[in-house]
């Protein structure tokens, strides 16, 4: 009876979280047109979650890419078919690799550095400060995060891409004798722009930073201005972040196939 | 017929709050408290801690609205503001925060232009000329370069004092303004809030526990307890003031009508020992 109880609390706490969320970026939306006027910050914050996040996501693709060439041409080998090597890092890479790994790392990086930043300002009372400067923290703090997020998703995605084929390409070719003309022909001859790299890479990256960069900004915004509160909201974006990715993946999967 | 959110604005009283009613958490923090700020004047607000002073503050900023009663500043009912006509009136009010509340993103030039910069399309000549004058007022002139982590609790709150008074607003909020500063500090603090009121005419409220601090600058005093005001007066007539309140708080017994024990059980029991003694 208590287990029921407990079970429907925490579906009831899960639902008014999304609800909340959700009228979260309605006033995030309401707040753009203002944070135009703010610019510069929203290009600070794209420097902050994009740039600096550059680093983590070229390593990472570069690593995923050459695992990727090294675990394809093993089991293609099989089969005789290595020389489609080339296309399978592709069009794993552009479809769901790429924005699914980079949406993940960018939740790691920049998510919770925005959860962080927001939590202590207002722990900190200066979101209260600019509010008492007649100054509206949705146009000035969220919306300029939440804008940067979304624009670094996809651009941070074509990054990782692009190290990822570089990655499979050293693996591939330089190290296991794919040659070299076989793997980019193969590749350009199979990979559909607007089916893979538009429908995969850029919509899906764009919806994965939207909802990270949501959830970071509202878990940032609404946690309680204790240190305590600040480590479980950063730690909460990490969590619902994952699991909204992977599942939106699901969804999005579904329907741009 | 009157609009009741743009009345009269009342010619004495710039704030005018009447029968203030604020339940927090189940625990009455004012209870139909009637409070007028003066015009022109440096109001000090005092009473113990937990008191309700920084929530009074709140109030009359528009941080937070009561259950009933009424808060005008300069005639403008605050709970009926909009939130654009709020952000109007706070463009007059500057707000000295307990903990400073500077902007770690920016130096110690930038959080004082931040109001300007927000504000007005003012040439980056005048912007200037106008932050280094406050920063001169409060002593920091020579910190302009310097980030908030640098800064020591007292010099952090004389940035946040002249990031306050950075336009030169009608009505300044000083939370705890003393705390943390140097005698030197406080004497040239005090001495500037003197000089806003006097030369630029500014009302100031003044939410402190140093006595001595507000003796040399209030006009006028308000004691709160038990969310209602228990005496009120200028400095000298309420030092002198016969009251258990006043006799309490600035005598700072233990004893009196404010209870300086959290409402606890029995000691003994819970340290163990039988009720009654040995």
């Amino acid at each position: 009876m208590s287990a029921q109880v407990s079970r429907d609390n925490v579906i009831t706490q899960s639902l008014a979280q999304i609800g909340a969320c959700g009228l979260f970026l309605l006033r995030i939306l309401a707040a753009v047109p203002l944070s135009l006027k703010h610019a510069r910050e929203t290009v600070r914050q794209l420097w902050f979650v994009g740039a600096m996040s550059l680093t983590i996501i070229m390593v990472c693709g570069l690593f995923v890419g050459m695992v990727l060439a090294l675990q394809l041409y093993n089991v293609l080998s099989m089969f005789g078919g290595t020389a489609m090597s080339g296309t399978v890092v592709a069009i794993a890479i552009y479809r769901e690799l790429g924005p699914v790994v980079t949406a993940l790392l960018f939740a790691g990086r920049a998510g919770t550095s925005i959860t962080a930043e927001i939590g202590l300002m207002r722990a900190t009372d200066q979101i209260a400060a600019m509010e008492m400067m007649a100054v509206d923290p949705m146009a000035y703090v969220a919306a300029p995060r939440f804008l940067a997020g979304v624009i670094a998703m996809p651009l941070l995605c074509c990054v990782f891409c692009a190290m990822g084929i570089f990655g499979g390409h050293l693996v591939g070719v330089t190290w296991l004798g794919i040659d070299n003309g076989t793997f980019w022909s193969n590749m350009t001859a199979t990979v559909d722009v607007w089916r893979d790299v538009v429908s995969g890479m850029v919509w899906k990256s764009l919806a994965f930073g939207s909802v990270v960069s949501l959830i970071a900004v509202y878990q940032g915004y609404t946690t309680p201005p204790t240190s305590e509160g600040v480590a479980y909201a950063t730690t909460r974006t990490v969590v619902a972040s994952s699991i909204a990715i992977l599942a939106l993946d699901f969804v999005l999967t579904a329907f741009l196939m | 017929m009157t609009d009741p959110v743009r009345a009269t604005p009342d010619d004495r009283a710039l704030v005018r709050i009447r029968g203030l009613t604020t339940v927090l958490n189940g625990k009455t923090i004012f209870d139909a408290l009637d409070l007028d700020i003066p015009r022109g004047k440096i109001t000090a607000i005092m009473g113990p801690s937990g008191t309700g002073k920084t929530t009074l503050l709140k109030h009359i900023t528009g941080q937070m609205r009561g259950d009933a009663g009424e808060v005008r500043v300069d005639g403008q009912s605050v709970p009926e503001l909009s939130r654009d006509q709020l952000f109007e009136l706070r463009e007059r009010i500057g707000y000295l925060f307990q903990n400073s509340a500077l902007l770690t993103d920016f130096d110690v030039f930038e959080n004082v232009a931040f109001p300007l910069r927000q504000h007005t399309k003012l040439p980056e000549v005048l912007i200037r000329n106008i932050v280094l004058t406050k920063l001169q007022a409060v002593g920091l002139r020579g910190a302009a370069g310097l980030m908030p982590t640098e800064l020591s609790g007292g010099m952090a709150r004389r940035v946040a004092l002249a990031r306050a008074i950075v336009f030169d607003p009608m009505l300044i909020l000083y939370d705890e303004p003393f705390v943390g500063l140097d005698p030197i500090a406080l004497n040239q603090v005090l001495k500037l809030i003197r000089t806003l009121n006097e030369t630029l005419g500014i009302t100031s409220v003044l939410v402190a526990h140093e006595l001595e601090a507000i003796k040399q600058v209030a006009d006028h005093i308000y004691l709160i307890a038990n969310g209602k005001v228990v005496a009120q007066g200028d400095p000298k007539t309420i030092a002198n003031d016969g009251s258990p309140w006043t006799r309490q708080f600035f005598g700072g017994d233990a004893d009196g009508p404010v209870p300086f024990q959290y409402p606890a059980g029995d000691y003994a029991a819970s340290l163990g020992f039988p009720r009654g003694g040995a």
